[in-house]
């Protein structure tokens, strides 16, 4: 317990210090005293404070909330299908996100960036409707490969719809690739508070119903021994990772691995304690995140590249390192 | 069971896998003879045929079954059978149905190169681009086995490492494509999907001259590849060289799969499906993988025509159309596996 909630303030800790960089870092760096300056004591006169208020705050708040979602949703899915390659995103669900966008703005529906926004949500929610399908029914816990290779196939088919759309609307190609290069900028003058509120409170409904869930990883009996009701908590496990992944996509764009490899290193710190874990993961997604966001303003200065690009390198490395320390079960 | 020998080269087949072999082959030529002649312009099926090897029966058979429809209809032949081989092969290796290059990073490293390719130098010409996916084919492949090796290489691991590349490749392609300007992106995304429109004879001789250096090699090996569907031991003690064969018979899917997408662009779901069907088809215990190829050859071929049926407004590159195919067998194979089904 004590070691638990020490790992949590750590991972707090860095958490703290990604936000620091993730407002200091960028073209025009900024010493940490303006920034606390720009927090505390405004002066809409100073440049840089005005960059540090209208820029990356809102850029790293978005951060904040993509990472502790994507990385809460994989630890739930992966505790719900008890498969350590559970990832919203490895599953299929930024294509689900992009191929709604991708039809929504060559039907006309969504013109506006606050509409996309919630078509977005809307199609990332069913893909992940259709991948807890392949997970819970598809993929039982004895084929963790066969879920992600579904997920891949999954991603391939939705993809070639997306592109059999692009291919035929010339203005829709232009349209989507705004939306896709979005990533944590140019989201800045948008209201996303709505998404924030469906995230906080999915994340305390997940860390409520977190014991329940871990009970049924103990096994059904044991779960109805003491006293879960199996299906109800199953339901909202998948309504909260639905929620989680689809204002994540929706917020930030296409994310990869940070659901895979946020929790499965928490894993590694925590244990199997599923509400230390869901805290841990969450902090920790946030922190990888942000400190991916960093990594792409440094690495293409004075430019930058987006968080997704980032993130998939990152997270990919940390993948195969997973891949290659586990155990081969062969027959 | 009877066996086939050409000198060294025997194939043991069985009846059945022998008469579904020249069943296919059969629908294949059927194919042949409607891609060439279905269309707007009126064309016999004999001139058809004289047309496209070469024999001239005046205009406008010459340009129409010579220069347009003969190299389309075989270069589908060709990339058909180079996926269904190379599905085949590390479908057998990998000892899972959904393994397959398109899913497991390769196809995705190729896209990678070549929008790469597309972003650097624009899309001038087909074959740079091809150049392109093949060195990302190729360098994703390395990648891939080097990720996966640990003392010869581990199927789990190639598969595991294949995703995670693939994600990696997948998500660079993307980026790219915000990057560059919307005209190449929109090359770039017809390329990604797959196509054989305009394909040329010299797009035919590429795709012919990979599989016919390729083809001997890897039936060389089939006797290898069967054993090893048995397990890595019981492949040893029948004397298979399991880490040479495995490295050689990986190598040869990767360059399959690598050259059918420089001829074509990445096309999707075939070398997923045409093995599976081939191996329901002949009722094989293991991997079948002439009846592959050939299944892969119709299938492309077959999915070309529907492609080409389709009214003006939606001519669409045929890789939509395979996955339109590819899909009910993905969803149907995975929720088989749900009920217990093996493998």
């Amino acid at each position: 317990m004590r070691t638990r909630a020490l790992i949590a303030i750590a991972a707090a800790i860095v958490l703290v210090a990604a936000v620091a960089l993730s407002l200091a870092v960028g073209s025009r760096a900024i010493d940490l005293g303006t920034v606390w300056q720009s927090l505390t004591s405004y002066d809409p006169d100073s440049p840089e404070q005005a960059i540090v208020r209208e820029l990356r705050v809102s850029r790293t708040l978005i951060g904040i909330l993509a990472g502790a979602a994507l990385g809460v949703a994989g630890a739930l899915m992966q505790s719900l299908t008890r498969n350590p390659f559970a990832d919203p995103g490895l599953l299929g669900i930024n294509a689900g996100a992009s191929l709604a966008v991708v039809i929504a703005l060559s039907t006309g529906i969504a013109t506006t960036f606050g509409a996309q926004v919630w078509v977005a949500f809307a199609g990332a929610g069913l893909a992940a409707v259709v991948v807890y399908a392949i997970g819970a029914r598809g993929a039982a816990a004895g084929a963790p490969v066969r879920l992600a290779l579904a997920g891949v196939a999954f991603t391939a088919l939705v993809s070639s719809v997306t592109y059999a759309v692009l291919l035929v609307n010339d203005e829709t190609l232009e349209q989507y690739r705004l939306w896709v290069a979005g990533s944590l900028t140019g989201r800045q003058n948008h209201d996303l508070s709505a998404l924030a509120w469906i995230v906080l409170v999915s994340l305390a409904a997940g860390l409520l119903a977190s014991r329940q869930l871990q009970a049924i990883a103990l096994g059904e009996d044991a779960a109805r021994a003491l006293g879960v009701r199996i299906g109800a908590t199953r339901t909202l496990v998948i309504v909260i990772v639905t929620l989680l992944a689809g204002a994540a996509t929706a917020a930030a764009g296409p994310i990869v691995f940070v659901g895979l490899a946020v929790p499965h290193l928490a894993r590694a710190l925590v244990g199997a304690s599923l509400p230390w874990l869901l805290v841990v993961s969450a902090l920790g997604g946030a922190a990888l995140v942000l400190v991916c966001d960093v990594l792409g303003r440094i690495v293409a200065y004075p430019g930058e590249i987006g968080v997704g690009i980032t993130t998939a390198f990152l997270g990919g490395i940390i993948f195969a390192v997973m891949a290659r320390r586990m155990k081969v079960v062969e027959l | 069971m009877r066996i086939l020998r050409l000198g060294p080269l025997g194939i043991s087949t069985h009846r059945r896998t022998f008469a579904v072999g020249l069943a296919l082959a059969a629908v294949l030529f059927g194919l042949l003879i409607v891609a060439l002649t279905a269309g707007k312009a009126d064309i016999s099926i004999l001139d058809g045929l004289k047309a496209s090897i070469g024999i001239s029966v005046g205009s406008p058979g010459d340009f129409i079954v010579g220069q347009v429809r003969a190299p389309r209809a075989f270069t589908a032949i060709l990339v058909g059978a180079m996926l269904g081989l190379s599905g085949a092969i590390l479908q057998s290796l990998t000892r899972n149905p959904l393994a397959s290059p398109d899913f497991i990073g390769i196809s995705m490293g190729a896209g990678t190169g070549a929008v790469l390719t597309i972003w650097l130098i624009g899309a001038s010409s087909l074959w740079v681009t091809a150049a392109g996916a093949v060195v990302g084919a190729l360098t994703i492949s390395a990648l891939i086995l080097a990720l996966s090796w640990r003392r010869g290489i581990v199927p789990l691991r190639l598969i595991l490492a294949g995703i995670a590349m693939g994600f990696v490749a997948n998500a660079t392609t993307q980026y790219l494509l915000t990057r560059m300007d919307v005209h190449d992106a929109g090359n770039a995304l017809g390329w990604l999907v797959g196509s054989v429109t305009g394909r040329t004879w010299t797009h035919v001789a590429v795709a012919g001259a990979v599989l016919a250096v390729l083809l001997p090699i890897v039936l060389w090996h089939a006797r290898a590849l069967r054993t090893l569907e048995m397990g890595d031991d019981t492949a040893k003690a029948l004397g298979i060289h399991v880490g040479r064969s495995r490295g050689i018979l990986a190598v040869c899917s990767v360059l399959l799969a690598a050259g059918a997408v420089a001829v074509t662009g990445p096309i999707g779901f075939i070398a997923l499906v045409a093995p599976a069907l081939a191996l329901r088809l002949t009722r094989n215990a293991g991997v079948t993988l002439i009846p592959s190829a050939l299944m892969g050859a119709v299938l492309l071929l077959a999915a070309d025509q529907v492609a080409q049926q389709m009214p003006d407004t939606l001519q669409l590159p045929v890789g939509i159309f395979t996955a339109a195919v590819g899909a009910p067998y993905l969803l149907w194979l995975v929720a088989r596996s749900s009920r217990g089904g093996q493998s």
